[in-house]
Order: structure tokens, then sequence, then C-alpha cells
């Protein structure tokens, strides 16, 4: 454009190929199928060569009189609508474009004039105000354009299906010791596996078909020097909107001292709500955004990046500083599942959000969430320590009543049983802390032979725990005063061990060895348990003197006598005792059965001359039949049981 | 980087420390030295602090500069501090009288202050919006010859900074402004003078009900100079580094927007001015307190020194503006005056430009460092609980 005005002719001669040219000029502008560019172009250089053309005329003493005319033409146009309360673009495309070219024209002439500067014209000075005081005008409106547009079109983007957070997720582990049932530990810690649901997508944020008219205010407003202008408003709107959306994401502004203050209740559902916004906000939101931002503003150098960072900026510290509060708070075991889902979706994210701030300006928010994911990991590592020493740790002052499954067990098994969703996570935070534990935990499986998913950090970490659960049940089976009954609390709670292995995903990381140990383990407490109860009782049965083919009367009487004491004793306590497995129950009760009713079978046997009514208070078929109330949990005295069996 | 320094010589220091065999009362000796160091350091940086001069626009109290020092003077005295109470001595002394009650204290004011440094991060944000406003009246006066347009330009921007900054200062919730910012359409208001588009408030970081003055307050709750035997002991950098915290914060809070900061100027700082390193605080927070009492009347977006400068322009720019458009023209010696206005206006704007960021970012260093003490204090005192003799 200064090239143009460079060559401003000073020879009349010049007059004339300048008149050729402007002829030429108008007559290319009227072709149709012209591109927008090249029209601008064309209309840029009608201006000047009218411009030319007055100027020369100016010696004549007229003077800009067609600028000024010009001048006046746009000057309507524009006005015109600062009385219309209606909106440009509303009124349509065809008054918009209008608009756009009176605007373009207004600059064109300023440019022309401020090309001419050099001539201290009066009337120059006096066309340059007038044009620079319509072009603020029109800038003026076209920002409210603008605003208006950005504000009308942004409710209707936003996407439909944002659910908040389901309440199943926000089930409680108050405590590290609760019962539940498995029904509810599984409810309770499934995973917020959304990611594959909603992964990245980009929305529209605002609809398609209104990008070219912003983009068309955009280029307007940084061709006349008004970007910053066109920034700000742009930057206000968005940044709203995207606070908005975060609204309704539910997020409770909260400050750092009330979460550290908050129940474990409350701040789990936060923390769902957290891990939940940030897939929202960074996957679809500010991806979109990223998006409208470059589509406006692409063209204007790096602006795009600044406004982009400025509209997420406070809704990115606000998921920051909650995180941060997170990660500095107290970790609770209970806290890990959640932790985890943190850490899970930011590990996701950091890939994105490294790309949504690559440029300079944004290297503080890459950092700082990198920090905070770092911060996040050893949370993890302290949560799942806290776990394995709140697993050790847990203690009672009183034995479980009936020598059932503990709640220990139940809550440390249902636990760990979420832990394979989470598993090549925890192996990648595991590992620092694997040659530890692998080291502790001497299961053949962590040696070189192992297969890979017994011997990863994972696999090793828990077993350890489990390591823990068991040394724990051996210290609260001492509270039991019936060395009998703590065999039958070992074998409850190893067996049932053992089956959630079995029947979990987490067999593959216990292996098949050890559960092959476990089982022997809860057999040779099974085995301890008809040991300790029965061994004294079939004893009584034992021939003193083998002999001889058959004892006396009285020693026969007396031996019968103590069996049924003994027996009516072990009764009386066993009904109360638990053993809530049906197959365990049947197993052990089949076996003792075996053992003792053989034995008392044989030793009547041996004796035919003494069975009568009178010296046998049960009979075999008795024993056999008393023998499967044992282990229902519900005591029985034994006359009830007698009664019932006569009639 | 004046924070290294501090912080290599007392590791330095440490170290050497370490490689004595030290006697008891060696030990208590250079417990008492390390103390005494400290409060002189303190001492030291906080003379700096009030000495900065008035004239020298740059290092101005309350300049963005002046902050990053005292910024920057926090965390050496915050590593210092450090280390003599978790380096030097008998770990299991942070959970002995009269520490077991002021550690847990100290821990409970630093929360407060995580929260209030995110407040004046989030404040940063609106001081950024204020210096985008004020570059665009820079670049309209910076056009020769000033006509109407450029005029207009500038009042209309002028209009929304100045509001701007009193929005901030008396309304922090988001809700009001942003409903006036957009909820207005064309009908009814006159063409000339639309309400301006360029509003834009502070957004909640946390519930609406939080106040950056009353949390201040909080931090004061408890903390009082050590008395007697106590005053010899780890009590008195515990006390003395409680002080600076909120000193600093309190600081950031008059300097910066901020969500509620009604009675500021009332929060009484119990530091003695007996007490040597004390009294350049003291006299700090006379100083700004003054200050802020005059602005507080009349409502400011906050005392940051760039931040006047801007308010004080842009008034007179707006005085400009306005004799523009009722005389419709002006003389040559009044548009040189706006120009050399605007000229000035674009200082600020500069510091700003090169300032802001990294002071964000210092106060985000800041944040993470007061966690990170916390941290290893927790973990400190979990160490001495697990030595003792468990309950169970």
């Amino acid at each position: 454009m200064d090239e143009c005005q460079s060559a401003i002719p000073a020879h009349d001669g010049d007059l004339h190929v300048v008149a050729a040219a402007h002829h030429i000029v108008k007559a290319l502008g009227t072709t149709k199928n012209l591109s927008d560019d090249l029209r601008k172009i064309l209309i840029d250089l009608d201006a000047h060569l009218s411009l030319i053309t007055s100027n020369i005329d100016s010696k004549g003493g007229k003077g800009f009189v067609e600028v000024e005319e010009r001048l006046k033409r746009v000057e309507r146009k524009i006005v015109i609508w600062e009385s219309d309360r209606i909106m440009i673009w509303d009124s349509g495309p065809k008054e918009a474009s209008d608009y756009l070219e009176a605007v373009d024209e207004v600059q064109t002439l300023i440019d022309s004039l401020r090309g001419l500067s050099m001539n201290e014209n009066q009337k120059q000075k006096e066309l340059l105000h007038r044009a620079s005081s319509l072009l603020q005008m029109a800038m003026s409106r076209l920002e409210e354009e603008l605003i208006h547009m950005l504000v009308k079109h942004k409710q209707q983007s936003e996407p439909t299906y944002i659910p908040s957070p389901s309440s199943q997720r926000n089930v409680v582990y108050n405590e590290s010791v609760v019962s539940l049932d498995n029904e509810s530990a599984k409810e309770a810690s499934s995973k917020n596996s959304c990611s594959d649901e909603c992964g990245e997508y980009i929305v529209d944020l605002v609809p398609e078909h209104v990008i070219p008219d912003i983009k068309s205010i955009a280029k307007v407003m940084f061709a006349s020097d008004y970007g910053q202008e066109f920034c700000e408003a742009f930057i206000g709107v968005r940044k709203e909107a995207l606070e908005q959306h975060f609204d309704i994401l539910e997020n409770g502004k909260l400050s750092i001292e009330d979460l550290l203050k908050m129940e474990w209740c409350s701040l789990s559902t936060e923390m769902n709500k957290w891990t939940w916004s940030m897939k929202i906000i960074f996957g679809v939101y500010l991806m979109s955004e990223k998006r409208l931002c470059d589509q406006v503003l692409g063209e204007f150098g790096s602006v795009n990046s600044f406004c982009f960072l400025e509209i997420a900026k406070t809704t990115i510290l606000c998921l920051l500083n909650f995180g941060e509060a997170i990660a500095m708070g107290p970790q609770e075991p209970e806290k890990l599942l959640r932790l985890l889902d943190m850490y899970e979706t930011l590990a996701d994210l950091v890939i994105d959000i490294d790309a949504l701030f690559s440029e300079d300006g944004g290297s503080f928010v890459r950092l700082e969430f990198h920090k905070l994911l770092e911060g996040l990991a050893d949370s993890v590592k302290a949560a799942f320590n806290a776990f394995g020493v709140a697993v050790s740790s847990n203690g009672s002052l009183y034995p479980f009543p009936g020598g059932g499954v503990h709640p220990l067990s139940k809550y440390v098994m249902n636990y760990i049983s979420m832990f394979p969703e989470y598993c090549s996570t925890l192996n990648l935070l595991l590992e620092d802390q694997h040659s530890d534990v692998a080291s502790l935990v001497s299961e053949p499986q962590c040696g070189p032979t192992a297969s890979l998913s017994t011997s990863c950090p994972m696999a090793c970490h828990l077993r350890s725990i489990t390591s823990s659960l068991e040394s724990n049940l051996h210290k609260k089976s001492k509270l039991y005063k019936d060395e009998a009954l703590q065999h039958i609390f070992l074998m409850n709670n190893l067996h049932y061990m053992v089956q959630k292995v079995k029947g979990s995903e987490l067999r593959p990381f216990f292996g098949d060895e050890w559960i092959r140990k476990h089982n022997a383990k809860f057999q040779q407490h099974e085995m301890n348990y008809e040991r300790v109860t029965w061994s004294s009782v079939v004893l009584l049965l034992k021939d003193d003197n083998p002999g001889s083919s058959s004892l006396s009367k009285s020693a026969f009487k007396e031996k019968c006598k103590g069996f049924s004491i003994a027996f009516e004793e072990v009764y009386k306590n066993q009904t109360s005792w638990c053993i809530p497995d049906p197959q365990l129950r049947e197993d052990l009760r089949i076996s003792t059965s075996l053992k003792v009713v053989h034995a008392y079978r044989t030793f009547l046997g041996r004796n035919p001359a003494h069975v009568d009514d009178k010296c046998i208070k049960h009979t075999v078929e008795d024993v056999e039949k008393l023998l499967f109330d044992l282990f229902e949990g519900s005591p029985r005295s034994l006359r009830n049981s007698r009664r019932m069996m006569k009639t | 980087m004046p924070a290294t320094d501090y912080q290599a010589s007392f590791l330095g220091r440490i170290s050497i420390r370490r490689n004595q065999v030290i006697a008891m009362d060696g030990n208590h000796e250079q417990e008492l030295q390390d103390l005494e160091l400290f409060s002189k350091h303190v001492s030291e940086r906080f003379a700096e602090l009030l000495s900065s001069p008035d004239d020298v626009p740059f290092d101005a109290l309350l300049s963005i500069s002046w902050l990053r020092k005292l910024l920057d003077f926090f965390l050496c005295c915050e590593a210092e501090f450090k280390g003599i109470l978790m380096m030097g001595n008998d770990p299991s002394q942070i959970s002995k009288p009269p520490l077991d009650r002021l550690i847990p204290e100290f821990l409970d004011r630093s929360v407060k202050a995580l929260d209030v440094c995110n407040a004046v991060t989030n404040g940063l944000e609106s001081v950024r919006h204020y210096q985008k406003l004020a570059e665009i009246v820079v670049s309209a006066l910076e056009q020769k010859p000033i006509g109407d347009g450029q005029s207009r330009r500038a009042k209309k921007t002028l209009t929304s900074l100045i509001s701007a900054m009193n929005v901030d200062d008396k309304e922090c919730s988001a809700a009001k402004a942003t409903e006036r910012s957009w909820s207005f359409s064309r009908r009814g208001v006159s063409s000339k003078d639309r309400v301006p588009e360029h509003f834009r408030s502070v957004s909640n970081h946390v519930a609406k009900n939080w106040s950056a003055a009353k949390q201040i307050q909080a931090m004061t709750n408890n903390l009082v100079p050590p008395r007697g035997a106590e005053g010899s002991g780890l009590a008195s950098p515990v006390y003395t580094m409680s002080v600076i915290m909120v000193f600093v914060m309190w600081a950031l809070v008059a300097a910066i927007p901020c969500q509620e900061r009604n009675g500021l100027s009332a929060i009484h700082f119990p530091a003695p001015k007996q007490l040597n390193w004390a009294q350049s605080i003291i006299g700090l927070h006379e100083k700004i307190g003054e200050e802020w009492k005059k602005k507080e009347k009349k409502g400011t977006a906050g005392l940051l020194d760039e931040m006047q400068k801007m308010e004080k322009l842009g008034n007179i720019l707006m005085d400009f503006t306005d004799s523009f458009q009722f005389h419709g023209d002006i003389t040559d010696q009044k548009a040189e005056e706006a120009a050399a206005h605007a000229a000035e206006l674009a200082e600020p704007c500069r510091r700003m430009e090169e300032g802001l960021l990294p002071l964000q970012m210092q106060i985000r260093e800041v944040f993470h460092r007061i966690v990170k003490t916390r941290t290893e204090l927790l973990n400190a005192l979990d160490q001495v609980g697990k030595s003792s003799p468990p309950l169970l």
C-alpha cells in the first residue's frame, strides 16, 4: 500500500495513465466470481487511484471532494445503524456484508489519508478525524455485535449428556474396617471408567455457521488495529461460558481449609466430581475452546494461544487447587481408589494438557499439572502404604464371635479385588518400592522362574497385604481361649481368602502356587481342629486292653458315659460356632463324622453284649445326625435336639 | 537468586555443625546461635524492604518488583526456619510442650495462607485484565494526531477500566457484575453512552462468603510472642515465622484484588516493638496500613503500585477525553499533555507485562513451599508419634 502512495504522480502527463488504470480497475471490479482477497485488493486500488486523482485535482483548488463524497456515503451506512435497535447480524447476511464493506471503505480512506500526511492540509486533517471517528463508532458497534453473537449462541452449544456423578460411586468406606457384603463393596469401588465413553471429543461451542461471521468481525477489527478490543470481548464471553460449564459440573468452590476438614463421605463425592470435571473440562471443553480460538484467531499470530490461556486460566486454577488440596491431605487407606481415579485421569490428560498449552505462556500450566501428577502419585503410594499398615495393625479386644469370617478379611479381600483394574498404574507407582516388598513376600513366584503376572510389583504388594492380613488374623485367633475355635477361625478366614482369590481378577496375580499353598494352610487348620476337638473324645473309646475281646460291663458303661459327656460338651459349644461356607462346613462334618462315627461304631461293635438302651445314650445314628448341627452358628443344647429326634 | 544463596550458606553451616562433636551444652549454644542468626536475617531483610525508596518507581513500596522481593525473602526465611526446626535439633522436641501446641497452630496458619495464595493468584488475573485495557488506552492515545475517534476509543476503554477496578473492590462476588455486563440489550441504551463491554469480574474460586480479611484475621489467632523461658527456645522462630507469614499474606491481599477485604486495616499484629527483628515489619505494617485506610474509603482495587499509577493516570486521561468530547477539539498543548500521560501509562503496563507472570509463578512457589514444609512437619510429628509406645 505504501508503495502505491510513493508513486503519486507529479506531472500532468501521468494523469492520463492514472485515469486509464483507474478505469481498468473499475472494470475488473465488476467481474463476478472474484475471490474475496482479490476483490479487496481491487477496492483498495480503486480508492488509491481516486485519491491520486483528487490530489492532482486539488491543484485546481477543488481538493478531496471525491474523498469527502465517499466518506459521506459510508457515514450514512454506518450511522444509520446507530439509531437502530436491531443487531446487524440478526437482520440478515446482506446487511452484515454491507456493513463490513462500509467499514472496509472507512479503513481504506483512513489509510489513504494517512499516506498523504506529508501534505499539511487542513481539509485532509479534518477528513482524517471524521474517518477515525467513524471507524471508532463502527468498531464499537462491531464489538457489541460480537458479544451479542457469542452470548446468543453459546447456550445452544452445551453438550447434552453431562451426567452428574452417579450416586453409586459415592458409597463410602467410612472406616477401614467395615463389614461390607461383597455386593456393595463391588459397587462402591466400581471404577470410574468413563474415559472410554467420553474420551476426548470436540463439540461446537459456537454453531458452525456462526464462525464465519465471528471471523469476519475479527478480520476487520484486526485490520483496523482494534485487535485488542476484539480479544478482550472474546475472552470475556468465552471465559464466562467456560465458568458456567464448570459450575454445571457442580464443583463446590471449596477452600483448601474446607477440604482438609471435610468428612470422608463428602470428600469422596468431591473427588469423583473432580475426576469427572477434569475429563469434561479438558477432554471436551478446552479441546473445543482451543479449536474455536484457532478457528477464529488462527490467522492473527499468537493471539489465539494468548486468548485461550486467558479464557481457561481461572477454571484450570480451580481444578488445580482441588488436586493440590487432595494431594496434601492425610492419605488414609480408604482414599486409595479415589486417588487412583484422580491419578489415572490426570495421567491420561497430561498429554492433552501439554498439547493445549504448548506455547511459552502456557508452560506454567503444564508445569503445575506435571507437579500435581507427581503429588498424586506420592499420595497413591502413601495411601497404599497406609492401607498395608491399617491391615496389619487393625486390632481387636474381643474375639470375633463364632469364629466366622472376620470383617477385616472381607474388607481387605473385597478392596484389593478392585486393584487389578488399576494394575498398570499400580505397577508403575509401586515399582520403586518393589524390591523391598518382593523380598518380604517369600513366595516362590517372586523368584526368577515366576510368570509375569505373579512377579509384577502389584502382585508382590498384593501378596504382602494378604500376608499382613494372615498375621493379623493369627493375632486375632489368639483371642479365643478354645484352641479348636482358633483353628476354625483361621480355617474360615484362609478359606475365604482363597475363595476370593480364585473367584476374581486377583487369581493371575496370586498364582496357582499361592492357592495351593493356602489351600494346604486351611486344610491344616481343619485337621488341627479335628485333632484338638475329637482326638481326646475318640481316645475315650479306645480299647485299653487290645488283647481281650470285650470290656467288662462297668468299664463299657464308664466309657460310654465319658463319651456322652464329652460329645455333649462339644455339641453344646460347637453348634454356636460358625462356618459360613456351606461346602467347607459339609466337608468338615463328613470328615469328622468319618472319624468319630467310625470310632463309635467300632467301639459298640466290639462290645455287642452290653449294647442296650440304658447305657448307650446316643446311638450311632444319633451321633451321625447330631454332628450335622455343628457350625450352624446357633447354639443348641443337646436335650432339645434329642427330644426333637424322638418325636 | 538471593533465595538460593541464603539456602546454600545455611546448609553449609548445618553440615559443618554435623561434623563437630558437640556436647549437650555446645548443642544448646549452637541452637542459640542459629536463632540469633535467624532473627538477624529477618531483621535485615525487612529493613531492606522498608527502606525501599518511593522515588524509584521500580522498587517502590508494593510495586511488582517489591512484592517479588518480599516473596523472595519469605522463601529465604522459610528455608532457614525449617532448617532450625527440623535439621538441627532432636526431632522429638517438636512433640514436646510448648511446640506440641505451637506447631499444629502453625500448620493451621499455613493452610489458611494457602487459600490466601490462591485468592491472590486469582486476583492477578484481574490485574492482567486491567493491563490489557490500559494498553488499549495507550495505543489509542499514542496515535497522532489525536482526534475524536481516538478520544472516544480511549474513553470507552477507560470507563471499562475504572469501573472494573471499582467492581473488583466493592463487589467481588462475580454474579452481580456478570449480570450487568452481558445481559444489557441494545434496547434502552443510548447509542452514545453504551454500557462498557469490557466488563469482567473476579471469578470466585471459593465460596461467596469467603473473606480474605477474615482469613488473615484468623491467621493471627493464638499468635502471641513467647514468654519467659520459651523465648529462648524453638517457640521463638515458630512465632517469628508465623508473623512473617501473616504479614506477607496481608501485604499481598492489600496489594492485589481479592475477595472481601473489609477490615483489613484493622488487623492487629501482636509483634512487640522491643523485638529487634519485628521493628521493620511493624514499620511496614503501619505504612501500608495507613495507605490502605486512605484508599479503603473511596474504594480501591488494591495498593499495587503499578495499579495505583494506572488508576491515577486513568482518571487524568478520563478528564481529558471528557473535555475533548465537550469541546469537540483540543489545544495542541492539551494534546501533548495527554500524549505524555499516555506514555506514562505505558510504563506500568510494561512492568505488568514483564512482572505479573513471574509474580504469579512466585506465589505458586510460595504455595508449594508451604505445602512441602507442612508435609515434612506432619511426617516428623508422625515419626515421633510412632517411636512413642503404641496405644494398642
